[in-house]
Order: structure tokens, then C-alpha cells, then sequence
């Protein structure tokens, strides 16, 4: 069993580099270089980078969907390939996709059986989840009919029914409209305040400050900085963004 | 093992609200179609033609949409990440791989057996007379499916697109009838043999399991043979198709 008092993502000199073969030539390609990072009990921790800086790999390596490789990754002191440490996780995909043929109620109830949610509460945490990104008009339509926003509240209702302790959130207010994106940000606050830990990746700099207290910013697969609230309290944090990204801009 | 069963019952859920009743649909069209053209057609042989017709349709369409469920969904769940969502759960790869293959193996069982049901239906009230026979061709038919399948995930893992998945499982499941013949050109041009040696015993013995051919040959012995075969070979499969799906990155 995780330790509780383990922390509950740490990325300790982890490098991922992509090998693609082609025509028996193989091709390199960065995903992040040398991470360091350690998401403390209870935080938001938010990651920032351009397009393809590693946000998302660093997001897919803390579930076991890539191998590192070099260092090594552990949730709640354990290797994410294993299912234990998976157990404790719950992750919104950019632009979730859902199997055409459920409802979100079937849907939800499959995922619920996966990550071992015990049978006699199943139905009240699917009703739950549901009520929370209120999705309950609309539990026995069919997802496939679903708008991007209501796919993004479903995507969300599915990461949080079995109440993980870590939440792993790729751009979870991308392309939203803003009355969705208000709601997302307090369910989010709400869930850091019963005691989730939350990592997210965003090109949202206002939501990222809103939400976090600790942002980290990728730079070709480098964490080249990290920030506190406390950093970014006069000046804002898109001034601190733009000048590690691109520092040699001169800011207005 | 459990969450096994809850991707297979959820495939199978899948394929039943799919394709399954487009696929029976269509074989009872075509069966009764076929019955009225062989009637005109084959008026002494009218039962024995209807007999093979309808056992040749009834393991092409559960075969044909076995393999395309497991070649399409394997890659479809890869390239829409609907994959992420199960993976990220404390699920198995392996579990998820074989309970993708149970589900659909099991709805195409279903469609193979509602097919048969059919055929039956349609053969008694021509006035054929039951012949046990009839039950090993269609053990054969289920067996074959299975088989068929499991080679299909794994040529499903090391192709790039659905369609060359499901070309390689055709010539597999084409070369699979023809096993006999290419063993004994083995043996007879020891040049050939070692050049294609290797190949042959990777094929499926597919003519081991055509009870339908060998009308009658189907004694509980060679079915429990056949069988046996068939569980070392789909097992041989899946077991690589893990290994390469643990080794997947996504």
C-alpha cells in the first residue's frame, strides 16, 4: 500500500526522449530533459510552456502511459506503472473522447468499475459526479450528442468519481465557453479544498494564476523556472512567462 | 482479472449495439435470397448446396466481423486516446488487451450462433434431417473465429493502420487453409523448405478446425484437438500482443 506521507508526484531527473523508426533509420526527438519537480500535498501546481515544451509528456509520464527514459517518477512513492499508483489518480485528457454508444451514466459506470469503485455506492457517485459538473439532465443522452463544454464536464466527472487524492489535468479549460470555465475553476477549487492534490497544464495564464500557487514553465523540455503566487503578485505572471520563454522579447 | 471482465462485457455491449444485428440481418437476407436462386439452380443437391452456403456464410461474417472489431478497435481506441481514460485506471494493460478480445469474440460467438439458428430454421423446413455432424461444423466455425481473431490483435500491434492489419490477417487466415499443401512442398524441395520453412509453422493450421469440408469428421476427439489447438495458438498470440502493448507508449 502508498504511503501517505509520500509526496504526491515527483519527478526526480527524468528525461523522455521519443525514437521513432522509419524505413530501419531511427529518428530522436525531445520530451522533457532533466525534470526535477516534486507537487506537494494539497497543492495546484500548474504547468506552463509553448506548444510542444513537454506539458503533455510530462502529464503522460506521471501515468504510466510513457517509460521514462532516464530518472524515475513516483506517485505517492510508487511507480506509476503500477496500478496501485494509478488507483490514487485522476486524469482529464485534452479534448476527452467517450466510447459513441454509452450514456454518460454507462460511461461513468464503467469507469467507476475500473478504477474499483465498490458496487453498493456505484450508482450514488455516478449521480454525484454528475450533479457536481452538472451533467444530471443529461445523464441518459448520449455522449456523442455532447458539446465541447459538456464533454469537458463529463471528462471531468470521470476523473473525479472514484475521489482520487491526485489529479492530473491536461488544458482542462481549453476552448470552453466562460460560464464553463467559471465553473470548472470552482469545481477545481472545490476539490483543492477537501484535500486534492492537482497538476495541471495549461496555455491559460489567467486561469493558471487564478488557481495555483506554485507554476512551473517548460522550456524545450526544461523546467526553466518556478514560480509562487508570491512571485507573481506585482507584476503579473504573464510578464514572468514571456520573459523565460522568450526572453530576448523586450516587454511593453 | 475482474477488470478483464468489465472491458469484455463493455465490448461486447459495444459490438451488440454496433454491428451484431446489421450482420444477422444481413446473413438472414442473403440466406433466404440464396435458398430461392438454389432451388432453381441446384435442384438435386438443393440441401447439400443450401448446407455449405449457409455454414461458409455464417463463418465468413462472424469471422469477418471478429477480426474487423479487434483490427479497428484496438487502433480506433489508440488513435480517438480513449485509451488514456482506461490506462490511467489501475487496469492492467494485458486485462484490458484480452478482455477487448473476450467481448468481441463473445458478441461475434452470438452473431455466429443466431446465424446458425437461421440456416437450421430454414434447412428443417426443406426437410433436411438433423445429423450431429452439423453441431462439429459449427464448433469448427467458433473455433476458427477465435483463432482468426487473436491473430488479427496481434497483427493489429505491429501494423500502423487498420486497413494493413486486416489485409495481413487475411493473407494469414487465406494461407491458413492451404497449411497442408505447403508442408508437403516442405518436404519435397529441401531449397524451398528453408526458405519458407519458418513461415509455415507460424500459419494457422486452419484446415485442422474446416469440420465443415470433412463432413462427419468431426468425432469428440478430433474436436477436443482442434480445440486444444486452437487455445495454444490464440494463446500463444495474445500473449505476444500484451508483450507488445506493454512495451506501447502512448
Amino acid at each position: 500500500m502508498p504511503e501517505q506521507d509520500e509526496s504526491p508526484l515527483l519527478f526526480d531527473n527524468v528525461t523522455k526522449t521519443y525514437v521513432r523508426s522509419h524505413l530501419g533509420r531511427k529518428k530522436y526527438s525531445r520530451g522533457v530533459r532533466g525534470l526535477h519537480l516534486n507537487i506537494e500535498q494539497g497543492e495546484i501546481f500548474g504547468l506552463l510552456g509553448l506548444n510542444g515544451q513537454g506539458k503533455t509528456t510530462t502529464l503522460k509520464l506521471s501515468l504510466g502511459l510513457l517509460e521514462p527514459t532516464a530518472g524515475t517518477v513516483r506517485v505517492f512513492g510508487q511507480d506509476p506503472f503500477e496500478p496501485a499508483a494509478r488507483a490514487q489518480l485522476g486524469y482529464l485528457p485534452e479534448l476527452p473522447y467517450f466510447y459513441p454508444h454509452l450514456s454518460p451514466r454507462e460511461a461513468l459506470g464503467f469507469y467507476a468499475r475500473l478504477s474499483k469503485v465498490p458496487r453498493k455506492s456505484l450508482r450514488r457517485r455516478i449521480d454525484d459526479a454528475l450533479a457536481d459538473v452538472g451533467l444530471l439532465a443529461a445523464a441518459d443522452r448520449r455522449a456523442s450528442e455532447f458539446s465541447k463544454g459538456m464533454l469537458q464536464r463529463l471528462g471531468l466527472a470521470q476523473a473525479m468519481l472514484h475521489r482520487p487524492k491526485l489529479y492530473v489535468l491536461d488544458e482542462p479549460v481549453s476552448g470552453l465557453d466562460p460560464l464553463a470555465v467559471h465553473d470548472i475553476r470552482n469545481m477545481l477549487a472545490k476539490l483543492n479544498t477537501q484535500g486534492a492534490t492537482i497538476l495541471l497544464a495549461s496555455h491559460s495564464i489567467s486561469e493558471v494564476e487564478r488557481l495555483c500557487r506554485r507554476v512551473g514553465i517548460l522550456v524545450e523540455g526544461r523546467l526553466a523556472r518556478i514560480l509562487t503566487s508570491a512571485d507573481w503578485a506585482k507584476d503579473g505572471l504573464e510578464k514572468l512567462f514571456i520573459e523565460t520563454v522568450m526572453p530576448e522579447v523586450p516587454l511593453p | 482479472m475482474i477488470d478483464a471482465f468489465f472491458i469484455a462485457r463493455h465490448s461486447f455491449q459495444e459490438q451488440l449495439r454496433g454491428r451484431f444485428f446489421l450482420v444477422a440481418v444481413l446473413f438472414g437476407g442473403l440466406l433466404l435470397y440464396m435458398s430461392l436462386l438454389l432451388g432453381t439452380l441446384a435442384a438435386d443437391q438443393e440441401l447439400r448446396a443450401l448446407l455449405d452456403f449457409g455454414l461458409s456464410a455464417a463463418e465468413l461474417l462472424a469471422t469477418a466481423s471478429a477480426v474487423f472489431a479487434v483490427s479497428s478497435g484496438l487502433l480506433r481506441d489508440m488513435e480517438t486516446k480513449t485509451l488514456y481514460l482506461v490506462l490511467s485506471r489501475p487496469v492492467r494493460r494485458p486485462a484490458y488487451l484480452f478482455g477487448r478480445w473476450l467481448g468481441i469474440n463473445a458478441a461475434a460467438f452470438c452473431a455466429a450462433l443466431l446465424m446458425v439458428l437461421l440456416h437450421l430454421l430454414l434447412l428443417l423446413s426443406k426437410g433436411w434431417v438433423w445429423e450431429p455432424a452439423y453441431a462439429g461444423a459449427v464448433c469448427g466455425i467458433l473455433l476458427k473465429v477465435a483463432l482468426t481473431s487473436s491473430l488479427a490483435a496481434l497483427l493489429a500491434m505491429v501494423s500502423t493502420s487498420t486497413l494493413s492489419g486486416l489485409l495481413m490477417t487475411a493473407v494469414f487466415w487465406t494461407l491458413g487453409h492451404f497449411t497442408l499443401e505447403m508442408r508437403q512442398l516442405l518436404e519435397r524441395e529441401a531449397w524451398r523448405a528453408k526458405l519458407i520453412g519458418f513461415t509455415v509453422y507460424l500459419v494457422p493450421n486452419l484446415g485442422l478446425l474446416n469440420f465443415r469440408d470433412q463432413w462427419g469428421a468431426g468425432s469428440r476427439e478430433m474436436l477436443a484437438f482442434a480445440a486444444g489447438y486452437t487455445a495454444l495458438y490464440a494463446a500463444a498470440c495474445l500473449t505476444m500482443t500484451a508483450w507488445l502493448f506493454r512495451k506501447k507508449e502512448f
